[in-house]
């Protein structure tokens, strides 16, 4: 006679074999692979590696005779910091003892959160930073005067009939504006693509599966 | 972990870890991974369990909320859900029960979508509707209709192998 699925779960788990629990060892120092943590590890990972880089920039900046480059790297970076710690906090909040609905929904919130932010982010940071070496070196001592105007006498010899704003060459505003506009342009694409890679595939699953319970909810 | 904390509230509940773990892996390093990560899991969110639900429901949620979000490396570096595109044929040879329809069960409830995969695993330890709604986070009414065709699925699959 044929077994039904319940049959052959009872019976198939009523044998010694079925229900042996790994052996545990030093659990609570096992590296989590848990999805979570993972970005938990990455945020504060990234966030160290923020704060290091831009203090000793700004000192460094200071010894190079760039000061501009390295305060506003240092106050640019600070708030990337600031909002991305609370984010983290946020992701501290996910309840994994909630049904899977919610749970599924209040991470898949804080992913979209975050990459709404960072992309919103990276639209402006790519940009200040390039304006910050700009700043940085236009106003370099070079022999008594900044830098930038020492380079536009040297144009004006080269090119008397070059045409001036501010003292800046027309050309070379147009330049900096391009690029600017360029790097806020893909600012946040390159933030988009640099999740994919790593994590596009984990996330198009999180939305099947976000999918398949709304289905069920319906 | 505190070893009393495993043995008095992780052990008894065990036989639910293992075979959700089992659900969701296809070689026993896996399901080693999983059951590992499920219990650290349980134990890091202990205080968060408010006795709203029993606490076989709590442990349940978490593990299945685990196994649904475990980010493990494949062989060539990119993470994924393990549990993504499981088939029997990957399965090890050596990670199997001693009982042939077990494993032919197991393997056909691998070829279910994630959530099925939760649903009969829940139905098959006798949750009901209303228990598996909550712990899936759904509405009891449908549960019923997805059982039905789940079993439906099930049975075309083993049918294939069995007969």
């Amino acid at each position: 006679m044929e077994r039904s699925i319940e049959n052959i779960w009872k019976e198939g788990f009523l044998k010694s074999d079925a229900l042996v629990a790994p052996k545990i060892n030093n659990l609570y120092n096992q590296k989590s692979i848990h999805i979570i943590d993972k970005f938990k590890r990455m945020f504060k990972i990234n966030l160290i590696a923020i704060v290091a880089f831009s203090f000793a920039f700004l000192i460094i900046s200071f010894f190079v005779g760039i000061p501009i480059t390295g305060v506003i790297f240092f106050v640019t970076l600070s708030v990337l910091v600031f909002i991305n710690k609370k984010l983290l906090n946020d992701l501290e909040k996910i309840d994994l003892g909630v049904s899977s609905y919610q749970y599924l929904k209040a991470f898949n919130q804080w992913k979209n959160k975050q990459i709404a932010i960072n992309k919103k982010m990276s639209r402006f940071l790519y940009p200040i930073i390039f304006i910050s070496m700009i700043l940085g070196f236009w106003f370099k001592d070079a022999e008594g005067m900044p830098l930038g105007e020492r380079l536009v006498g040297e144009i004006l010899i080269g090119f008397p009939d070059i045409y001036l704003i501010f003292g800046i060459p027309l050309i070379g505003i147009g330049i900096v504006l391009l690029i600017l506009v360029l790097l806020a342009f893909f600012g946040a694409r390159i933030y988009k693509w640099d999740l994919n890679i790593v994590y596009g595939r984990v996330f198009k699953k999180l939305e099947e599966l976000m999918t398949d319970i709304e289905n069920l909810r319906s | 972990m505190s070893s009393d904390f495993y043995k008095t509230s992780i052990v008894p509940f065990a036989g639910i870890i293992i075979k959700l773990c089992r659900a969701y892996t296809n070689s026993q390093e896996d399901f080693e991974d999983y059951y590992q990560e499920v219990c650290l899991q349980i134990w890091r969110s202990k205080d968060n369990f408010r006795e709203e639900s029993q606490w076989s429901t709590w442990v349940y949620r978490i593990s299945l909320n685990v196994c649904l979000t475990l980010l493990k490396k494949k062989k060539n570096n990119v993470q994924h859900f393990v549990s993504d595109s499981i088939t029997a044929e990957q399965t090890e040879d050596n990670y199997a029960f001693s009982d042939e329809s077990l494993n032919l069960l197991y393997d056909a409830i691998r070829k279910l979508s994630e959530i099925d995969r939760a649903i009969i695993m829940l139905y098959l330890e006798e949750k009901s509707q209303k228990e598996i709604a909550e712990i899936i986070g759904t509405n009891p009414n449908n549960i019923g209709v997805r059982v039905k065709r789940i079993k439906i699925r099930l049975k075309k699959i083993l049918d294939g192998k069995i007969n």
